[in-house]
């Protein structure tokens, strides 16, 4: 058993507590996959480009939000980028990749009109600054995932 | 008074059992571009987006913030319904109230699901509240199950008869490319040899899990008049709901008790002057989870008396070439993405009504069809379209 | 629309439980107590249509007025009305496996007149009928109880 039931001490209350435990499995789909797969099999990380505004999207994605047509234009957006914004998390919460303190930015590449969220990485937190130039870093045993991107590190 | 609301495009997906083609707000995207191209608009022509979708089902939490630009609602107003299997339903009611109270004269409406990835079975049993204690866990197949058997013991209605409604289904679905179950069943032993899933169903006697969306487009009076001969009208639209575990979870098992079905058909023929509904309305589709079920919805919209169900599936009324047609799309047996079911069933009708299902049409001439939704516990949505008001 | 075979398609599983607690509230807590201290099935009546609400809730849904506090206790016999087995293993999301109780599951009408789903004893459908006569066997140490409904392990066939 692994529900548990707590009665209130001063009330006719219980407090029940339980799980909810399914399983999901979700799909990168076409676009989304083969954006994986650039980093998984060539670390190369790509985005797609919209023919009407010209935006680049990453992560790759198949429709531009303005513009509302297929972007099929596939553009290497490289490893280096500046970041936007950044936020460190010192309490651990049960959804959490690593344990705290753990920290997150939004990076946009060079060549992207969009920022992407990751990890970041060897770096004192008290060392961060929007606007530095990060890079990433590819995990060695890459699997499809977006954590074959290890994390972004400040860029040499 | 409220304006008046018509259908003027009609788009879904082809449905199946997985699509890791494509991720959820892409599969949706297929279904809105269908209806835009149908409605021959751009997506800069839509004023709001109302969604409906189940996000338990596939824990894919907010769906709709997900998919803003695969359905052309960046910048635009909008809502997501969630009430259960009925949400495909509402989000028809939603667009219909903000349409016809003039607020936009341009709207989409979107119903979706993607089962490939999560549980649905798990997430209804997940659904239940704690108040039963864990692992009365059968989802909503056991509830249609205990429901099959009742409606066996009180209606005389033998297997035979259900296996006859699910090769009508087969037979609509056959003929319908978007249909998920396109079986070419040809007999009732072939049904009757699928294994029990949840006793007295059997495999083929329920529901799958599938794949899909379906988008539609509202408009005012004065657009669709102006868009399109060929608009469908939204005549009236009632929802009825029932408070939890009054009786049974869909339905009452006892036949003491009222069922939303009941109170919704009845009202809404009461106030559209239908006194003879096979007579009145010329179609029929319905959330039917089962063909059980199919038979004991028959006599809750009041298409026949009590008991008398399956006789009309026995007459062949309920066929596609017969007197009163009921799910000549194959209905929700053969295709079945919840979120988008209720309102597949609207754009089926819409279709019949507009003359444009294709391979399964209906023989008979379609002015009046009625699409309905069931979801738990126990409520009822009924949608009423016309070809001229 | 048509998928282009040839392209790997990826996918990301993700199985986390998502934990929860919840609350029964002051009416449910009620029978929740009762159940867990004497082993018995309460629930309160509706102050204007007196019919017994069931579960125990605040409001009277029907007559739209406040429940308030007319308790009853209720027999915990019953009689079978609707019934099913699982002959097809599905995911319980409670324990996160397959459902591994053989039970069958059934809609019973207790004798006060609620109806209830819960589990039949009874494992073989050769023996199983609409209309027999059931009573509800509770879990015997206290300290198991505290779960409601789910202190009873399951309804037991009874002769009268």
């Amino acid at each position: 058993m692994t529900d548990r039931v707590e009665k209130l001490r001063d009330l006719d209350v219980f407090i029940y507590h339980g799980k909810v435990d399914i399983p999901d499995t979700y799909s990168a789909g076409t676009v989304g996959s083969r954006f994986l797969i650039e980093i998984r099999d060539n670390k190369r990380i790509m985005g797609t480009r919209c023919p009407a505004c010209k935006r680049v999207y990453v992560p790759a994605r198949s429709v531009c939000k303005d513009c509302f047509g297929r972007m099929d234009e596939w553009v290497e957006v490289g490893d280096k980028g500046t970041l936007l914004t950044y936020t460190v998390v010192h309490v651990p919460t049960s959804v959490q990749l690593k344990e705290p303190p753990v920290a997150y930015g939004i990076v946009q590449l060079d060549g992207a009109d969009t920022g992407l969220v990751h990890l970041l990485g060897e770096v004192d937190p008290d060392q961060l600054q929007v606007g530095m130039k990060m890079q990433a870093v590819f995990a060695e045993e890459r699997v499809g995932s977006i954590l074959d991107i290890k994390y972004f590190k400040p860029a040499a | 008074m409220a304006n008046r609301v018509a259908i003027v495009g009609v788009g879904q997906t082809y449905h199946r059992s997985t699509r890791r083609d494509v991720n959820q707000q892409e599969m949706v995207g297929e279904a809105v571009r269908a209806a835009l191209a149908d409605a021959q608009l751009s997506a800069k022509d839509i004023e709001a987006v109302f969604t409906s979708n189940m996000e338990t089902f596939e824990g894919i939490y907010l769906p709709d913030h997900l998919m803003v630009d695969e359905v052309a609602a960046f910048g635009k107003p909008g809502l997501k319904v969630c009430t259960g299997g009925t949400s495909g339903a509402s989000v028809v009611a939603e667009g219909f109230h903000f349409v016809a109270a003039g607020l936009f004269d341009l709207a989409l409406v979107i119903g979706f699901e993607k089962q490939d990835t999560g549980d649905t079975t798990a997430a209804i049993t997940a659904s239940v509240t704690p108040v039963w204690g864990k692992g009365v866990a059968t989802g909503a197949i056991g509830e249609f199950a205990k429901q099959a058997l009742t409606y066996m013991q009180r209606s005389g209605a033998k297997e035979e008869h259900a296996c006859m409604v699910r090769l009508k289904a087969d037979r609509g679905a056959c003929r319908n490319p978007y249909a998920h179950l396109r079986l070419g069943l040809k007999s009732v032993e072939e049904i009757m040899k699928s294994g029990y899933l949840v006793w007295p169903l059997r495999l083929l006697d329920f529901c799958p899990q599938s794949c899909g969306a379906c988008a539609l487009v509202f408009a005012s009076e004065e657009k669709a008049r102006k868009m399109t001969n060929k608009p469908v009208w939204i005549a009236d639209l009632i929802t009825v709901h029932q408070e939890p575990f009054r009786a049974g979870s869909f339905g009452d098992p006892t036949g003491l008790e009222t069922y939303t079905q009941e109170v919704a058909a009845e009202k809404l023929y009461k106030r559209n002057g239908i006194t003879n509904p096979r007579r009145d309305i010329c179609m029929a589709e319905i959330y039917e989870p089962s063909n059980w079920e199919e038979m004991s919805l028959y006599e809750h919209f009041h298409f026949c008396e009590k008991n008398e169900g399956w006789k009309l599936v026995e007459k062949g009324i309920t066929e596609i070439e017969g007197e009163f047609p009921v799910n000549p799309s194959g209905g929700v047996i053969a295709t079945n993405p919840i979120g988008a079911t209720p309102t597949i069933r609207v754009a089926e009708a819409a279709l019949q009504i507009r003359g444009d299902a294709g391979e399964h049409q209906v023989t008979r001439d379609v002015h009046t069809a009625v699409a309905t939704a069931l979801g738990g516990p126990n409520w009822t949505v009924m949608t009423l379209l016309k070809r001229s008001l | 629309m048509t998928e282009k075979p040839g392209q790997e398609l990826l996918t990301v599983e993700i199985a986390r439980p998502r934990p929860y607690r919840w609350s029964t509230g002051k009416y449910l807590g009620r029978l929740y107590k009762e159940a867990m201290e004497n082993k018995r099935l309460v629930t309160n009546r509706c102050p204007k249509c007196k019919e017994l609400l069931w579960p125990p809730q605040a409001v009277c849904g029907r007559c739209k007025v406040e429940a308030g506090e007319d308790w009853v206790a209720m027999s915990d016999k019953g009689t079978v009305i609707q019934y099913t087995y699982l002959v097809f293993p599905l995911w319980d999301p409670h324990y996160g496996e397959k459902l591994a109780n053989p039970h069958p599951t059934a809609t019973i009408k207790l004798d006060g007149g609620v109806y209830m789903v819960h589990f039949l004893e009874e494992k073989d459908p050769q023996k199983l009928k609409e209309g027999m006569r059931v009573q509800a066997v509770w879990k015997e140490k206290q300290e198991e109880r505290g779960r409601g409904l789910g202190d009873i392990l399951y309804f037991r066939t009874i002769e009268e």
